[in-house]
């Protein structure tokens, strides 16, 4: 990529000015002060008001030209045409994250002071990030740009999972899922109207990025087909990529005079594009919270054979059906481990796919389960603990992360029901073992691996 | 025909002003890109009859040729089954007393006269091109009742041989393909070989807009173009 699209100085700045600076508790730019401080921005901090000389306790300038200093980022915290007129007398900044709204989400008029707002930046060469977005939360180079204060908006620890996002409301929702998921995040980055950076240069940057492990994208439409699917494609040889695609039912080709024009509404290219990028989709928040949750443990799969261990049959049905709604294939075992199954478990289990070790498990047979049934060559494994089974003990989730280890084959836990079985849930998380409350996340969460979700 | 003419077919039409390729016209051109269409010839009137029976051999369809008809079946513009000379002067007859009542105010540009390509399966292939990802391939079960059934796959253009075997694989009628219920399977390379064409033809003219075989008939004699549309942008 050329040096033009580049990006990275976003997640590595060395000064943040805050235009527009407020010293009332409450205001977006004051939260948004209060959230720096919060997660230890460690560079230079500059506060931009001229009404004000100092705001608690920090010297605020006049202008950002005021500023003795290259900002590498400045945060614009201000009515929309205030914005305008200073991005034009602007000569010293970067990057610019445009927080305001009052853009082309608003009508014409809106759209007028977008389209300058995008002509400054690119005849200034300041790379722009909104408006009408949250900004970037920064869990590795501790940024934190959001204007929601972090008692209602759970911060999420610092981890391998990055998103992308037209949303802002839709990134606070995933942002707080995973601070009280306990599952860590790297980047968080909310572009909102996107009038210059958006998933494309995101994702470019993101696939050299180390804290990144996975990238997560909220997509209402693309910035740049083409060059997106060139990109994604890249990032997808080393990295995960999620989508959440959303608005499915916009139509395709505009008054279409052939079948195919008819049929092909935008989404069906979209999917076609995804396809193409080996890119993972989810369907809706359901799926994306079970697709983040299972790809924070485990790197995806080369199949899709599912291996199901249960301790009651009806959910081991269901479990079956739910993985074969969503593109597993639920194999039956061969004869040979049937046979050598029967020998070592209870008469009355039994031992198909799922297999089924009945209320009367122990610990032990799941091992047994999972040590003969792996031997047939499945990807990935789902285990059902109900713990109605009274010889179940905590120690389960112990022996099962062994069995785990030694095979290097996910187990994702599945473990519907309430409160004993919520506190329980926690022995198999403190294992480092994704549990999932319903047959449908855990098969959801095991096609994403496959990544053969539909 | 060579791809060059084929291309002029283009240009042409575009400098008349038209949006739609005429179905001969569209025949001419997936067929200078290798894919198989039926013997055919175009004629006007009834004395054109006896001209037309020397080049194309009963079973005969005859179908009307008109750019303001898109559904050629909806105003009788189709007629199938036609066997010796007498039969298709009376379909013409037939037809153009039809479309009188049924489509008054389209230009009628002739009609074709078309060897009946035995039955087989029905597919459809088709590509667009879409603003934001450029141009797309689909592949799934033909027919008139396409938009209703709605199974198809789509993918990105360029597209690999795998990919095709993919789109294949996702139809649910994918099993008559490979031989259902003692129906002979069909050769599936070649039938990849005519989707690769129609993605070709979709890559190199800039021209098109969308592009649709509908049905492609897959039967003894290979897969058959028996209908094609091309919208220009």
């Amino acid at each position: 990529m050329t040096t033009g699209r580049d990006i990275s100085f976003f997640f590595s700045p060395k000064s943040i000015a805050v235009v527009g600076a407020s010293p009332t508790p409450g205001k977006h730019s004051h939260v948004i002060l209060e959230n720096l401080k919060r997660i230890g921005y460690p560079g230079a901090t500059y506060l931009v008001n001229p009404n004000y000389a100092s705001i608690d306790g920090s010297k605020c300038y006049s202008s950002l030209n005021a500023i003795q200093d290259e900002i590498d980022v400045a945060l614009f915290v201000l009515p929309a045409p205030i914005v305008i007129e200073i991005m034009e007398r602007t000569e010293n900044v970067k990057g610019a994250i445009i927080v305001s709204a009052g853009f082309k989400e608003t009508g014409y008029a809106g759209t007028k002071l977008e389209e300058e707002l995008k002509k400054i930046g690119e005849r200034k060469g300041i790379r722009i990030i909104g408006p009408n977005c949250l900004g970037i939360y920064d869990s590795v180079s501790r940024i934190d740009t959001f204007f929601t204060p972090e008692e209602r908006v759970r911060r999420p620890k610092r981890g391998g999972l990055s998103i992308l996002t037209q949303s802002g409301s839709f990134a606070e929702l995933i942002m707080d899922e995973m601070a009280s998921k306990d599952i860590g995040v790297a980047r968080i980055v909310s572009y909102g109207n996107r009038v210059d950076v958006g998933e494309t240069d995101c994702l470019n940057f993101l696939m050299d990025d180390e804290a990144t492990k996975v990238v997560v994208i909220y997509m209402e439409s693309v910035d740049d087909g083409r060059r997106f699917v060139e990109v994604a494609s890249r990032c997808t040889k080393k990295k995960p990529v999620v989508v959440v695609k959303v608005g499915k039912r916009e139509a395709g080709v505009h008054a279409a005079r052939s079948h195919t024009g008819a049929i092909s509404g935008r989404y069906e290219i979209y999917k076609a594009a995804f396809k193409k990028a080996g890119i993972v989709e989810v369907d809706g928040f359901e799926g994306l919270k079970d697709a983040c949750k299972v790809l924070n443990t485990y790197e995806l799969v080369d199949g899709k054979k599912v291996l199901i261990v249960t301790d009651g049959g009806g959910v081991g049905v269901s479990m079956a059906d739910a993985c074969e709604n969503f593109g597993l294939e639920v194999r039956k075992l061969t004869e040979e481990t049937r046979k050598r199954l029967s020998s070592k478990l209870l008469g009355f289990s039994a031992t198909g796919n799922p297999i089924d070790l009945t209320g009367s498990v122990t610990d032990e047979d799941y091992v047994v389960a999972l040590e003969e049934g792996l031997r047939d060559a499945f990807d990935v494994v789902i285990v059902t603990v109900l713990w109605g089974a009274p010889e179940i003990t905590e120690g389960l989730a112990d022996k099962l992360k062994e069995v785990r280890d030694s095979y290097n084959k996910p187990i994702l836990i599945c473990s519907p029901s309430c409160a004993f079985t919520r506190r329980m849930a926690q022995c198999f998380e403190d294992n480092g073992m994704p549990v999932f409350f319903t047959p449908e996340s855990a098969a959801r969460a095991a096609a994403v691996l496959a990544g053969h979700w539909r | 025909m060579k791809k060059e003419e084929a291309k002029k077919l283009v240009s042409n039409a575009l400098a008349q002003g038209r949006h739609v390729l005429l179905e001969p016209e569209a025949k001419a051109l997936v067929s200078a890109w290798g894919i198989q269409v039926p013997n055919s010839v175009r004629i006007k009137e009834i004395e054109d009859v006896a001209v037309a029976l020397k080049a194309v051999t009963p079973p005969l369809v005859l179908k009307v040729v008109s750019q303001d008809i898109i559904h050629k079946r909806d105003v009788g513009g189709v007629i199938t089954g036609i066997d010796d000379r007498e039969e298709l002067s009376k379909a013409l007859r037939e037809m153009k007393e039809t479309l009188a009542e049924k489509a008054p105010a389209a230009r009628i540009e002739g009609f074709l006269v078309e060897k009946m390509v035995p039955t087989g399966i029905e597919l459809i292939i088709g590509g667009v091109r879409d603003p934001q990802f450029g141009p797309a391939v689909m592949f799934g079960t033909g027919g008139f009742a396409v938009e209703l059934v709605k199974d198809v796959s789509f993918r990105l253009a360029p597209l690999s041989r795998a990919e095709v075997f993919e789109m294949m694989r996702e139809v649910k009628s994918y099993p008559l393909l490979t031989g259902f219920r003692g129906s002979k399977p069909v050769d599936l390379e070649k039938l990849a070989s005519t989707v690769l064409k129609l993605s070709k033809i979709l890559l190199e003219i800039e021209a098109i807009k969308e592009i649709e075989i509908n049905p492609l008939l897959v039967c003894d004699v290979g897969a058959v173009a028996v209908d094609a549309r091309v919208v220009l942008q």
